[in-house]
């Protein structure tokens, strides 16, 4: 009997173990600089929300903030798929409507990211968007999350909370310059993007929710090195220009130094800049 | 169905019950009875191979048995099975076989079989591409074979036992049901470690009842392998993927901590499937050896080959290296013996010619460790070089080597993969040699470099502190320590596992 007790322990010993590790956990992430951390302890007002997935970090906010004198709020995330953009921007609408300007990289229309939104789940207390999502698209993850406390903080997305834990995250752009075997190799490279109308949908639906909070929303397609090939972007640029009504901005083969890239799809902080000059003049920002 | 998969988990919560619920035969109906099924559920046409397989050992082990014998004494044998196949190996008995030449047709049938579904397109390619270099330009299509899991594994132990029976090392097994029964146990099926029948056939003689001393060492090994294999190996994975399938977009630095993460990967990946493959049979009441030992601490390559995969270097040291006699023919006769053992132990890795050259590379360290150990050990005496340093210096140097042919390794799993290998294994040390980005800032994603580093160094500590504590084996004295050394690798796994349900990286082999 007694050795059946013992293990009668084992599961207390954990979830009290697990529920205390999750709350210290949870503690940090709050007082974190990260972007998500700051959305939900209300530490991110902003006159320009900016959206994307990794290409949507070059929508660098210390130099937009520099020349347009505005407060800026980046949203963007490695490979951050439209539908846990739209919880994110409807959280953020509900939060901060002083909001007046919406900038969103529609190549995040891309594809869907389901493991990406495990990342979230770090959030979901805070989000009954997200966890929802998470609940309807990823259910294991979600119960895993119910079970564990701590597995809620096994991801990249409270890796990086940590990071910035006494730091802010808005210089987080590539910081390198191509190498030149990549650029040797451009033309045998391609990428093949989506069209994805469940994420299009999504888009449209975050469109218009800053519509009716009377949030201008632009809709740009960020430089990509000249000579890469990325298949079905007119495709994508059609698809998203029907579902919203809005045109949008296309910049693609707009920069064709390659020393303002980090790699075929990614500005780094020089090409950044001129980028960003580019869509100032276009009005973006206004 | 894999360890680290609900199904699994399912498997044995209804397992354990029956098998503890029966005995004698019946345990052995059951083990049997669940392993065909684990085995099964990969793909349920490869058990007529596994059976065939073991119809056929078994059969070759009664043939060669009896004309050692030939006093057809067996035949009043209770069990039907026996009987029957006894009347017919009678029969074959009255032919001219000697045992030898039995002994060469089940390894020419076992290796027949493994080398249809392992190796055909591959030697077929070869040909074809050696034939093409002297101008000619042959016809043939290869075939589209699938690789049955874990048929290197079971092909190795099947042909233990035959050739064990030939050197009357051991004795024929009689009952078809434990033979079928040591082949096919699920745990150590389809990745080893590979168990000889002299080890295991014997400890199917006794029924097993629930030990609850068996019960917290076995829950001890199989909680670390899950974490090394589910936390570990499957965090470093995705870093070390990214290294080997495009390595022209990385610099330096990144694709040297890659080349790191891979030799831990692989380290976690194979030494976790052991532990749990261990610690379950200890939970079912067998005892098996082991199969790793802190290879990377190795001070050279003769220990590091005592310290990794301990079950297949020892196979091929007792079944080719020592009946090509081993070094006792003087010193060239050693090499030939030891290249020979290395470039087959990397063919039985995969078809592929980089598996090969791993092997090679390790039959070359051995040969030159070989030449130079007794002038390394008369310097460092002679100078006086304090013990920890000239060890630091061993293990530093063995496991730098490991690391290069490790990359050989992992390419020839891309070009399994239907990549070009040695290609893959030129750009990445190429690129590591350029010198070329490294600076950490052109390390692309941070994050896993880091997460990497946390777990292997969580790992270096905690194996290292276990040469001292032993943990494993003071949980069991200490519940207490138990409750919180299970807690706190379950605290581990939730917060660093990859819950995927990745593939064990042995699986391919």
């Amino acid at each position: 009997m007694q050795k059946v007790v013992w293990y009668l322990l084992l599961p207390l010993a954990f979830f009290a173990g697990d529920r205390l590790g999750g709350y210290l956990l949870q503690k940090q992430s709050e007082r974190s600089h990260f972007r998500y951390s700051r959305l939900y302890q209300n530490k991110a007002k902003a006159d320009i929300l900016l959206l994307g997935n990794s290409r949507g970090l070059c929508l660098y906010q210390p130099y937009i903030e520099e020349i347009t004198h505005k407060k800026t709020c980046n949203l963007s995330y490695n490979g951050l798929p439209m539908d846990a953009a739209k919880a994110l921007v409807l959280d953020y609408l509900d939060r901060y409507p002083e909001v007046k300007t919406l900038v969103i990289d529609v190549t995040m229309c891309d594809r869907e990211n389901d493991p990406l939104l495990t990342g979230f789940l770090a959030y979901t207390d805070k989000s009954e968007r997200l966890n929802t999502l998470i609940h309807n698209k990823e259910l294991k993850a979600w119960w895993g999350g119910q079970v564990s406390h701590l597995f809620r903080y096994n991801n990249e997305i409270f890796q990086r909370a940590l990071y910035y834990r006494n730091k802010s995250d808005e210089d987080w752009l590539l910081d390198r310059v191509i190498t030149e075997a990549q650029i040797i190799d451009t033309s045998k490279s391609t990428y093949e993007l989506d069209v994805n109308p469940y994420l299009i949908r999504q888009l449209q639906e975050t469109i218009e929710a800053s519509l009716e909070k009377g949030v201008q929303a632009h809709l740009v397609i960020a430089p990509y090195l000249p000579g890469f090939t990325v298949e079905n972007l007119d495709n994508l640029k059609k698809a998203v220009e029907k579902a919203t009504g809005l045109q949008v901005l296309d910049y693609r083969n707009s920069l064709v130094d390659p020393t303002f890239f980090g790699d075929y799809m990614h500005l780094n902080k020089e090409g950044s800049r001129h980028f960003i000059d580019m869509l100032r003049k276009d009005g973006v920002f206004d | 169905m894999i360890f680290n998969s609900l199904a699994f988990l399912l498997f044995i919560l209804i397992f354990f019950p029956l098998y503890f619920g029966t005995k004698g035969k019946g345990q052995h109906r059951v083990c049997l009875i669940a392993s065909y099924f684990f085995y099964g559920c990969w793909d349920w046409r490869f058990l007529s191979l596994i059976i065939l397989s073991t119809l056929l050992d078994w059969c070759f082990g009664m043939w060669i048995s009896h004309l050692y014998q030939n006093d057809g004494k067996s035949t009043n044998h209770q069990n039907k099975a026996y009987r029957f196949t006894h009347r017919i190996i009678a029969r074959l008995a009255q032919t001219n076989f000697t045992p030898r030449a039995v002994l060469v047709l089940s390894i020419a049938m076992n290796l027949g079989v493994l080398g249809f579904f392992k190796y055909f397109n591959f030697f077929a390619d070869s040909l074809a591409m050696l034939l093409q270099s002297i101008g000619f330009v042959p016809s043939w299509n290869t075939l589209h074979i699938i690789l049955p899991v874990g048929i290197s594994f079971y092909t190795f132990q099947s042909m233990s036992y035959t050739i064990d029976v030939y050197r009357r090392e051991l004795k024929q097994e009689t009952s078809l049901l434990k033979f079928a029964t040591y082949i096919a146990l699920f745990p150590q099926l389809v990745a080893g470690p590979i168990i000889r029948a002299a080890d295991f056939l014997p400890q199917l003689a006794e029924s097993k009842r629930f030990d609850y001393t068996r019960f917290n060492s076995g829950m001890g090994r199989i909680l670390w392998g899950f974490f090394k294999k589910v936390a570990i190996a499957d965090s470093l994975a995705p870093f070390v993927d990214q290294c080997f399938q495009s390595p022209q977009s990385f610099g330096s630095l990144h694709l040297m901590i890659g080349v790191v993460f891979y030799s831990f990967q692989i380290y976690c990946d194979f030494s976790g499937y052991s532990d749990i493959a261990i610690g379950l049979t200890r939970i079912m009441g067998f005892h098996f050896p082991e199969n790793f030992r802190t290879p990377y601490f190795s001070r050279s390559f003769s220990e590091f080959w005592t310290r990794w995969h301990i079950s297949l270097s020892s196979w091929l040291r007792d079944y080719l290296y020592i009946p090509l006699g081993g070094n006792r023919h003087g010193k060239l006769n050693t090499y030939r013996n030891n290249m020979l053992t290395m470039l087959l132990g990397g063919l039985w890795h995969g078809a592929n010619w980089a598996f090969v050259f791993w092997g090679l590379l390790h039959g070359v360290y051995m040969m030159i460790q070989r030449i130079i150990s007794p002038i390394w050990h008369r310097v460092i005496s002679a100078l006086k070089v304090p013990a920890i340093f000239s060890a630091g210096v061993e293990m530093g140097t063995v496991y730098l080597l490991t690391l290069f042919a490790w990359v050989f390794f992992r390419s020839g799993s891309q070009g399994l993969a239907g990549g070009d290998s040695f290609g893959t294994a030129y750009t990445i040390l190429s690129h590591i040699g350029s010198g070329i980005g490294l600076s950490f800032s052109e390390v692309i994603n941070k994050f896993q470099v880091l997460k990497g580093g946390l777990l292997i160094s969580m790992l270096l500590l905690i194996e290292l502190s276990n040469l001292r504590y032993r943990w494993n084996e003071w949980q069991l004295r200490q519940p207490y320590l138990r409750i919180a050394l299970f807690s706190m690798v379950l605290w581990l796994l939730a917060f660093f596992g990859n819950f995927g349900a990745n593939a064990f990286i042995y699986f391919q082999f």
